[in-house]
């Protein structure tokens, strides 16, 4: 268990398979709030993770903030907020209007 | 079976839809000394292998990758078994004699026309006997896929021995509906449940009924499923690809059958695998062998084109 957000430990996410050493898993979790922001604004959510707990923090616009443990709950959080998957083959994405089948 | 064989070569076919664990049962049978002797070949439909990877047990392999065995890479399969009979005709190879072939299908091959290609064969029939089909069932996905894909029925028809693989993570009343369905669909095959390629037992499925499939005949087509290969290059990192790949399963994880590849990353070369939804814990694999295919990814689904995925992984690593 955290003390800080109180999360039992849990098995590694297979995202975190390329971190070996600790400090290359604090500089994936930047990264991957990096990515996240690059993405998320686009469906009116924020990512945020400032490395010191192991969640990453989504927050909407109107400030209301939740704390998912791993990617698999972002992509669940965000469909449910926003009414639909965050789709990277949605135009918005790949830059043309045939993205969709 | 083997009595008839008539000094020919043994060929066992082993097939199952993508993901289903075939090249997983292959290789613990290898490593428990089944098949001993054999000379394996395995089909990949994308042009760029992974399975060889896995099976470094067998001494004797050959892949044949960018097609598939049952229609577009045929003549190559021909062209393989037929020098295969040759150098055993001969006395060419300082191996024991060939007795037996392991032919490991692409995930999105029909067994059957393979094994009317070879009886239809005139060098091959006199050299080779088909001894078994066997071909893997994933218990966790294939009654859907039984339901929506007319491959994934057509492998089950034509089989001898069904493999269900994954028999101990499904649920048991999905694995006896499961059954149920298979009876239905091939009611003489010998059934037998595997978890990482050692037997496991099954549940009894008496008196449980089958699922009721629709015909598919009478449905709109599809479009079909096809490999598409993505080149991560040095601009996108791990964790960006992760990003990327956990929304795009959590999108589109029914029409995205399967991923595979090799990645480099700071934790060295990963093995990265999946089957629609699910994502294997990723394999380190040692720095030996061939590495000239690393970062490059193949994914097997529909309804995109490669250049997509690409500008939307660019999109994503914010390059």
């Amino acid at each position: 268990m955290c003390s800080a957000c109180g999360f039992p430990a849990a098995p590694g996410h297979w995202t975190e398979a390329g971190s070996p050493t600790p400090h290359d898993r604090v500089r994936a979790k930047f990264r991957r709030a990096q990515v996240l922001q690059n993405v998320l604004p686009a469906y009116g959510l924020k990512a945020f993770d400032g490395g010191v707990i192991p969640g990453i923090q989504i927050s909407t616009l109107s400030g209301s903030e939740t704390i998912v443990r791993d990617l698999d709950e972002v992509w669940a959080l965000a469909e449910k907020l926003s009414g639909g998957p965050v789709d990277p083959l949605d135009p918005r994405f790949i830059g043309d209007d045939d993205g969709k089948d | 079976m083997t009595a008839k064989t008539e000094g020919r070569i043994r060929l066992t076919v082993l097939g199952g839809y993508l993901g289903s664990g075939k090249t997983t049962w292959l290789r613990h049978q290898l490593h428990e000394g089944k098949f001993r002797n054999a000379y394996v070949i395995v089909n990949e439909a994308a042009e760029t292998p992974v399975d060889d990877a896995l099976l470094g047990q067998s001494t004797r392999l050959s892949v044949l990758a960018g097609g598939c065995v049952c229609c577009t890479a045929k003549a190559d399969l021909i062209a393989l078994l037929r020098s295969l009979c040759d150098e055993r005709s001969r006395g060419l190879s300082d191996d024991p004699r060939l007795e037996q072939i392991v032919l490991e299908t692409s995930g999105l091959a029909d067994p059957g026309p393979i094994v009317e290609a070879i009886k239809a064969d005139p060098v091959l029939v006199y050299h080779i006997v088909v001894s078994e089909v066997v071909v893997a069932v994933d218990a966790l996905h294939a009654l859907s896929q039984l339901t929506t894909e007319p491959l994934g029925r057509r492998q089950i028809e034509v089989a001898d021995r069904l493999i269900i693989t994954k028999a101990d993570v499904a649920e048991e009343g999905a694995v006896k509906a499961l059954l149920a369905t298979l009876r239905t669909l091939n009611p003489l095959a010998v059934i037998s449940g595997a978890s990482k390629g050692v037997e496991v037992p099954l549940p009894s499925f008496d008196g449980i009924a089958p699922v009721a499939l629709p015909d598919l005949a009478n449905q709109p087509a599809r479009p079909p499923i096809a490999p598409a290969r993505l080149y991560i290059d040095d601009s996108i990192d791990w964790t960006a690809f992760t990003v990327w790949l956990s929304a795009l399963l959590h999108a589109r994880g029914d029409d995205i059958v399967r991923v595979k590849g090799v990645v480099r990353t700071p934790a060295g070369r990963l093995l990265l695998q999946t089957v629609r939804k699910v994502v294997q814990s990723p394999e380190i694999l040692p720095e030996q062998g061939d590495t000239r295919e690393d970062n490059m990814i193949v994914v097997i689904g529909r309804g995109y084109t490669p250049d997509q995925l690409k500008r939307s992984l660019k999109y994503f690593a914010g390059r």
